[in-house]
């Protein structure tokens, strides 16, 4: 545990991916993916975390893993810097730590059957041997609702729900404490997203899981998170509890984003009103001076354009980066009732 | 009216033997209408689309007793009349603008191209109908973009472009296939306020396929909803959402999670898996995933009328299973079919 009690504290975390140009490849720009990124994650909680494309929420779950290499910041995991361990230390700490992926269908590979994806991580951290490894590999796929006998079957006989199935198994199967879910229904039908969600939360209930939930979806983030942080071209622009964020969003983005998505519900949809942004989201090459947002916000000010707005905290727990909020006493510019 | 499908059947020759796409499929729609076709991936929602634009590849057998447009038999027409009506009276637009750009063609040509071909504009006319168009759709410049390349645009313009192009003949029925969905949230906004802008100027028919029921919600009058290649429930986006008939709607709907939901309730999944096209069932294709199914399902299923046009493909509302009922359906009404 951190001196705060959370599992996970990350803290000014950057990750810029070199752009190299010309005959010598020359460093030229950055792609700069999490540009400062702070937050904590509590034992047992659901961390949503959403943002449009390029905004480095999948990222950020790279990064935890250390799937991906650190520019700067720190990681700690119950109180360990993840960022300093060794070879050896950080496959220990892989055990605690998994990840279940968007794509089902690139993210198991076709010539294994499921029975050696799912007890791959098993060998591989030493688990179990012999007759072991197939009970458990028979528990688990129990435990994600799947049958003993699809053990010898592979990836290609399964559809998208089945595999992404087969993706939480192997997560499960070195009984980690933490995991980061990355978009881990979008591929999905709606009727099979709502069996993985359910099957999401039933495991978390039962082993006291610690989930990441990365997202573009706000309402299956709604549905399953317990505290939202929502990122813009690199940044976290606001982090709440899930009602405060989504009753009382503070953040103009966070207003824009919640009035963009339609209900499904035409009569509740005639009455909403919807803040459409101009223009296009801004490249994390080069993104806009001051606040990131400014170039789309419908209340920026002078302020906005000269300087960044930090992450405040403006109620307790509700923290927001917008110099608008700042000057209303801890206000939203109320651009409109978001959800009724 | 605009369009009729009578009896819609789609069929791939594949290895593994043929896959029905499209399972008999009828329905209509009015000039100036907008209908939303919701189904799930696999439910035959594209491919009908295809079908009655003539666009699917050789393994592909398509018949219908009737598909017409405008009183015309689209069957019955030669391949040049064809392309005659495709981008000039029926346009459409695909989910992914960027391979449905062509990639060494400047945005201005490609606009211009349709304009030229269905117009019979000259250069000068299909070049200043190509800024109008693009100042049309809010892209910034239009003189100065119209000799960029697609991959200039960003994934939100690029889709602006194709509704650009689809509308720059002032077609009368503007097909778009998941047009927003490869799109972020603020952008699809964009565009689902552009296409109602532009629908409300031109009174193009709008048919929008999409799985997004919140989509549906936000810009149809009516709904199509399709499952294993049929339409098993159609009705105004109101009754659809308020009433929905059929069993397999009705679990779309508790299925999702809601962005207005302030209490959290456990979501109720449709159980199983969709429907394998290569072994449709003979009777009703949701029934093996149905919690209200009946040993009469096994049968070929009618559409059953609720009024109003609202009408439901399923057994629960015939009087003569009236005694097959489980115990959780013996209050619905019965009602007549079609």
């Amino acid at each position: 545990m951190t001196s705060n009690g959370a599992l996970l504290e990350v803290k000014d975390l950057f990750k810029y991916f070199p752009i190299y140009a010309g005959l010598t490849s020359r460093h030229v720009a950055d792609v700069r993916a999490v540009d400062g990124v702070s937050f904590t994650i509590e034992e047992g909680e659901t961390l949503g975390l959403v943002g449009e494309s390029g905004s480095g929420k999948t990222t950020i779950g790279r990064l935890l893993l250390r799937l991906l290499p650190v520019t700067k910041g720190s990681i700690l995991f119950e109180n360990q810097d993840v960022l300093a361990l060794g070879r050896a230390q950080l496959r220990r700490l892989r055990r605690s730590m998994q990840i279940i992926f968007q794509d089902p269908f690139a993210s198991l590979n076709p010539r294994m059957s499921i029975g050696t994806i799912i007890s791959e991580p098993l060998r591989i951290h030493g688990l179990a041997t012999g007759k072991a490894i197939d009970a458990r590999v028979r528990e688990l796929l129990e435990l994600v609702g799947l049958q003993p006998y699809h053990a010898n079957r592979y990836p290609h006989e399964f559809s998208g729900g089945q595999r992404q199935r087969v993706g939480v198994a192997r997560a499960l199967a070195v009984s980690p404490k933490f995991i980061v879910c990355d978009e881990p229904v979008s591929a999905l039908d709606v009727s099979i997203q709502a069996q993985v969600i359910n099957l999401l939360e039933d495991l978390q209930a039962k082993f006291k899981l610690t989930y990441l939930f990365i997202a573009h979806d706000l309402s299956v983030v709604r549905h399953i998170s317990t505290r939202v942080a929502v990122m813009y071209v690199g940044k976290i622009v606001e982090l709440a509890d899930r009602d405060a964020l989504y009753l009382n969003p503070l953040h103009p983005y966070t207003q824009a984003l919640l009035s963009a998505i339609p209900i499904p519900d035409p009569v509740l949809e005639k009455r909403r009103k919807r803040i459409v942004l101009t223009g296009d989201i801004p490249s994390p090459v080069n993104p806009p001076a001051g606040c990131r947002f400014h170039t789309r916000c419908p209340v920026a000010f002078e302020r906005c354009v000269a300087e960044e707005p930090p992450l405040r905290e403006y109620a307790p727990g509700h923290f927001a980066a917008c110099h608008w909020v700042e000057e209303h006493g801890g206000r939203g510019p109320e651009l409109v009732s978001v959800v009724k | 009216m605009l369009l009729e499908v009578g009896n819609l059947r789609t069929t791939f020759r594949t290895e593994d033997g043929p896959v029905t796409a499209v399972n008999g499929l009828s329905f209509g729609l009015g000039a100036g209408e907008t209908l939303g076709i919701v189904g799930e991936s696999g439910s035959g929602k594209s491919v009908t689309a295809l079908s009655i634009m003539r666009l699917l590849a050789r393994n592909a057998a398509v018949t219908a007793d009737r598909i017409a447009f405008n009183g015309e038999d689209l069957q019955a027409k030669s391949e040049s009349e064809m392309r005659r009506i495709r981008g000039y009276k029926i346009a459409m637009i695909f989910q992914d603008p960027m391979t449905s750009l062509n990639p060494v063609l400047t945005i201005g040509e490609q606009i211009a191209e349709a304009v030229r071909l269905h117009l019979g504009a000259d250069k000068r006319e299909a070049r200043e109908r190509a800024i109008e168009m693009l100042h049309k759709v809010r892209i910034p410049l239009p003189e100065k973009r119209l000799g960029d390349y697609p991959h200039q645009f960003s994934g939100g313009m690029r889709q602006r472009v194709m509704i650009a192009m689809a509308l720059s003949c002032n077609p009368q029925l503007l097909i778009a296939d998941e047009p927003t969905t490869a799109l972020d949230v603020t952008i699809q906004a964009q565009v689902l306020e552009l296409m109602n802008d532009l629908q409300r100027e031109t009174g193009a028919a709008i048919i929008l396929i999409t799985h997004d029921l919140g989509v549906v919600a936000e810009f149809c009058k009516n709904v199509l909803v399709m499952y294993g290649g049929n339409l098993v429930e159609y009705s105004t986006a109101e009754q659809i959402f308020s009433e929905p008939r059929m069993p397999y709607t009705q679990g779309l709907l508790a299925s999702l999670p809601r962005l207005d939901d302030t209490e959290h309730r456990r979501l109720e999944p449709i159980q199983g898996q969709p429907p394998n096209l290569l072994r449709l069932p003979p009777g009703c294709a949701f029934a093996p995933r149905c919690a209200y199914r009946m040993p009469i399902c096994d049968q070929p299923v009618p559409l059953y009328d609720f009024g109003q046009g609202h009408v439901a493909r399923c057994y629960l509302y015939d009087e003569r299973a009236r005694d097959q009922r489980p115990v959780t359906a013996q209050a619905l009404p019965t009602v007549g079919h079609l």
